[in-house]
């Protein structure tokens, strides 16, 4: 290879590098094939650089442009949505990598790279993908000094390391610049959409899905109580609540004419705040029973759970108050009665004969509820993790039998034989319990701590929270579910809770986590006037922002200019040098200036013509200077005898 | 020549105006999203540029050119300056790009306390003197975002020797003779060898020379007729002065190729003959400063 061919090819794989990394985070959600022409492009290009392949011309590549628009159109449905854009951008990279032959080329491929960075953001701000970006960003910047460079001799360049001293010295000023440049109270354009797959609770829920989840150890959400926090059997999180049945699975369903009955709250509440991370859903999750939280942000509906206008795709921090005592609903009107007590015609018939038959055998609707707990509780049924699937007719399978099920089915089954009693009841799916930081001080609600429970609405005391797993396994409501398996199957990380060392480390990564979630997610207009009154500002408008951003910034670049000059300042060198660049500029003030292109000696001639008073001095400076500078061993003695007669020089 | 501060410009390229155009576009979505980490991602880009600015001008201060020669040309031909870039700081100054007029010599670098020479070829059209009076020093680094310069006015003068006539006649055989002695043939003391020339008799081609090197030699032998000429303008043919002084260049480059001894006689000036390439130097710097025109002045 050419030398210039080696420089093309280095400068090619710099940038492609830089590429690659800023895609690496778009890898979980870009479709296969998409991720597959990238990689195949980038291979392609590299060997045809080694190899000198010709590229393809404009029709080509025009074409495949066009191409792989429609394939994103097709693929996506949009090319507007976050997933379509981030899908294009990556496409038209590598399609860009087809045309790569000047600079300019290789800066735009740059660019995109950095957007690529914004988009993985707009997916997820957690530490893990900033801690992916950063670097990139850095490998980018490299690439674009190793790019934008002419000279032939690149090898002083460092560009990784002159790279990283520069956003060093950025770092100050964009911190400045984070903390004080003003947030926007809404959007200048909708709201974002990010169509992620989440794993959570959503609006539906069949057989298993609870227990599949309960396998996920990730963080639902963290929960920082003013004060003490209730008891463990009173975390009962109310997530979507589930009315519709089809026979096999619930669902939210749609209840507009419905009005939310009133709630009278009894006792101390209790108040948090939850950072909630996303969802993808339109729920938040609060204690029952909520009374006020954040305003604005949410509404509740009839069936008492928080709703969001737009689905959740960031950290999203809310403040709530609720009371553990209370009592909803004391009426109920005909619509809600309906609702809850639909049951799809003909679907678990034997179910529906057992519960009317109970019902006839049992007083009241009270000991109806009991009986029913205790055929749970008492008969051969099983509360596990890894139920078997179950049939169409899923709560007739599931009591006649298998009678194994997990939370989900529990409360499935009760609901419908509570509906086929004539009781109005409905499943409400949430979190349960929670694992207490001691390290934050916080509780950390994960998928794993997802539940079901059922809510009945009994003329006395309205709508009541009966929880049928509490009665096949208490210990699950009291002491958090692991201790309901103990001795019994494996859990997800059940390990890591039987090790006191590695549960305190897991705990203090959960810190780290919430702290990031707090200071840097979250931080916002709201934490921005915080500040400027810690800083001093009583009432802080758009006047102080820009007077501690303004401020700031120059505290910046002064402190940046120092820096700089600290870094470029002139090394103690040759001793000779310093002292006959004194004489130099002694002789400047005096108007006296030594021009480019002229050697000392003819300079001292030239003094002693123009100064014939200076010109022995300035002779003897400039020969003992030549001597120390030229000869093979300068001696000490010329040397101090130059700086006497620098030092005596005054002209 | 220090570059201070004073006279260093600098501003964005279109690089760097389009890198502020992506910066503005990243500000808006992060916004307007409430994105943190996307508003960080791109305050650091921008803070990045800042400094990117600042280091392309620092990347000029205290930089201190000086002439360190140059090699004057024929008319006609290129005149090279060289300039030294000295660098005192201790940091090392990247992709220095400097340039007269309209062409930009490869970028140098100038490690810490070192010093660069960088050659500038200047076209020359007429004999005389040509004065390098501007030179720019500009730099992209890093990052091309940014373009600094400092245009300095060294005022470096070079000679431009006259062209060498291309059609000469030969110089008159009793063009005035140094030293009195009267041009005799003869071929009594070996004196050294030359190059061939065509119509050298070949009897006097040093073969054992040729078959060490590639090179045909003849062997010369003192007392040869032209063996110490004096050029003289006034034996110079020519239509004007130019035209003779080009004649004279040439005998002047013929001699010396013939490694001759040759002296040069001007109105004015004379010089006494000697051998080699100082006096070729002399003899051409003679004939241009003589009568020279105003110096040319890029």
């Amino acid at each position: 290879m050419s030398s210039e061919h080696k420089e093309n090819f280095r400068r090619l794989a710099w940038t492609m590098g830089g590429l690659l990394a800023a895609l690496g985070p778009h890898l979980l959600h870009l479709k296969p094939w998409v991720t597959g022409f990238v990689l195949a492009v980038c291979a392609w290009r590299l060997l045809a650089e080694r190899r000198e392949w010709r590229m393809p011309g404009t029709p080509l590549r025009a074409l495949i442009a066009l191409g792989v628009t429609a394939a994103v159109i097709l693929g996506y449905s949009t090319i507007t949505g976050l997933d379509g854009g981030t899908a294009l951008l990556a496409l038209m990279s590598a399609l860009k990598l087809l045309e790569t032959r000047t600079a300019r080329d290789h800066t735009v491929l740059i660019f995109i790279g950095w957007f690529l960075c914004l988009a993985a953001f707009l997916y997820a701000q957690d530490i893990a993908t900033a801690a992916w970006v950063l670097p990139t960003v850095w490998l980018l910047a490299a690439a674009l000094l190793e790019v934008s460079r002419h000279g032939q001799d690149g090898s002083s360049l460092r560009p990784f390391r002159t790279t990283g001293a520069m956003l060093l010295k950025a770092a100050p000023i964009a911190l400045i610049l984070f903390l004080f440049f003003p947030r926007l109270a809404g959007s200048f354009w909708g709201a974002p959409s990010a169509e992620r797959a989440l794993s959570g609770l959503t609006d539906e829920m069949s057989p298993g899905d609870i227990s599949d989840l309960t396998l996920n150890d990730i963080v639902a959400f963290r929960v920082r109580f003013s004060g003490d926090p209730p008891p463990p059997a009173l975390r009962y999180w109310r997530g979507p609540v589930l009315s519709e049945f089809d026979g096999y699975s619930w669902s939210r369903g749609d209840a507009q004419s419905i009005y939310r009955p009133p709630v009278d709250h009894v006792g101390a509440p209790v108040d948090y705040t939850v950072t909630l991370e996303p969802t993808g859903q339109q729920m938040l999750f609060a204690l029952d029973m909520v009374e006020r939280w954040t305003p604005g942000l949410a509404r509740q509906s009839w069936d008492f759970g928080l709703r969001t206008r737009y689905p959740v795709h960031t950290v999203l921090r809310y403040d709530a108050r609720s009371y553990p005592r209370y009592r909803a609903g004391s009426e109920i009107s005909k619509a809600l009665q309906n609702l809850s007590l639909q049951l799809p015609r003909g679907r678990n018939p034997r179910a529906a004969e057992f519960a009317r038959n109970l019902r006839a055998s049992s007083g009241s609707d009270s000991t109806y509820i009991q009986a029913v707990l205790d055929l749970f509780r008492k008969q051969d049924f099983y509360y596990t993790l890894t139920p078997p699937g179950l049939e169409r007719d899923s709560v007739d399978d599931f009591l006649f039998n298998t009678r194994q099920g997990f939370c989900g089915h529990y409360a499935s089954a009760f609901t419908m034989l509570m509906r086929a009693a004539g009781i109005p009841a409905r499943v409400v799916a949430g979190y349960q319990g929670g694992d207490w930081n001691p390290i934050g001080g916080y509780l950390i609600v994960r998928q794993s701590h997802a539940h079901a429970w059922s809510e009945v609405w009994l003329a006395d005391s309205g709508w009541r929270r009966v929880d049928p797993t509490a009665a096949i396994a208490p210990e699950r409501i009291e002491r958090g579910f692991e201790s309901a398996f103990q001795g019994g199957e494996l859990l997800p990380g059940g390990l890591m809770r039987d090790s006191n060392f590695w549960w305190q480390a897991v705990m203090i990564w959960d810190n780290v986590n919430e702290r990031w979630n707090d200071w840097v997610i979250q931080f916002d207009r709201a934490s921005q006037e915080e500040l400027l009154l810690t800083l001093g500002f009583d009432d802080p408008d758009w006047r102080a922002f820009g007077l501690v951003l303004g401020a700031g910034l120059a505290l910046g670049i002064a402190l940046l200019f120092f820096w700089l000059a600290w870094e470029f300042r002139p090394r103690r060198g040759d001793p000779a040098v310093r002292s006959y660049r004194r004489f130099v500029s002694r002789l400047e003030r005096r108007g006296i200036e030594s021009p480019v292109g002229e050697a000392p000696r003819d300079f001292a001639l030239r003094i002693r013509r123009l100064r014939p008073d200076l010109g022995v001095t300035a002779l003897a400076i400039t020969e003992t200077y030549l001597r120390l500078r030229y000869l093979p061993a300068p001696s000490a003695g010329d040397l101090r005898l130059l700086r006497g007669l620098v030092a005596r020089f005054d002209p | 020549m220090a570059l201070s501060r004073g006279r260093i410009y600098i501003l964005p390229t279109g690089l760097g105006v389009a890198f502020g155009l992506m910066l503005f576009a990243m500000l808006l979505g992060s916004l307007n999203y409430a994105n943190n980490m996307g508003l960080g991602l791109t305050f650091l880009l921008a803070a990045l540029g800042l400094v990117a600015m600042q280091a392309c001008h620092r990347n000029l201060e205290t930089l201190i050119a000086r002439g360190a020669g140059t090699e004057p040309p024929f008319a006609g031909k290129d005149a090279i300056f060289r300039i030294a870039l000295a660098n005192p700081g201790g940091a090392p100054r990247c992709e220095l790009e400097t340039s007269a007029g309209v062409s930009p010599e490869l970028p140098v670098t100038v490690a810490a306390g070192g010093e660069s020479t960088v050659s500038l070829r200047l076209p020359t059209r007429r004999r005389g003197t040509i004065v390098l009076d501007s030179i720019e020093i500009a730099t992209r680094f890093p990052y091309g975002l940014f373009r600094a310069w400092a245009v300095l006015h060294p005022a470096i003068h070079c000679l431009v020797y006259p062209q060498p006539a291309a059609e000469a006649p030969p110089p008159p055989l009793a063009a005035g003779v140094a030293g009195g002695g009267t041009a005799r043939r003869g071929d009594d003391d070996f004196a050294g060898l030359k190059n061939y020339h065509p119509g050298d008799p070949p009897r006097r081609i040093a073969w054992k020379a040729f078959a060490r090197s590639d090179e045909i030699l003849v062997k010369e032998f003192s007392g040869d007729a032209e063996a110490t000429p004096v050029f003289d303008l006034a034996d110079a043919p020519g239509a004007d002065l130019e035209a003779r002084l080009s004649v004279l260049a040439r005998w002047i480059v013929d001699a010396h190729a013939r490694g001759v001894t040759f002296g040069l006689r001007l109105p004015g000036i004379e010089l006494t003959p000697e051998p080699g390439d100082a006096q070729r130097r002399r003899c051409l710097a003679a004939l241009a400063r003589y009568q020279a025109p105003d110096p040319d002045v890029v």
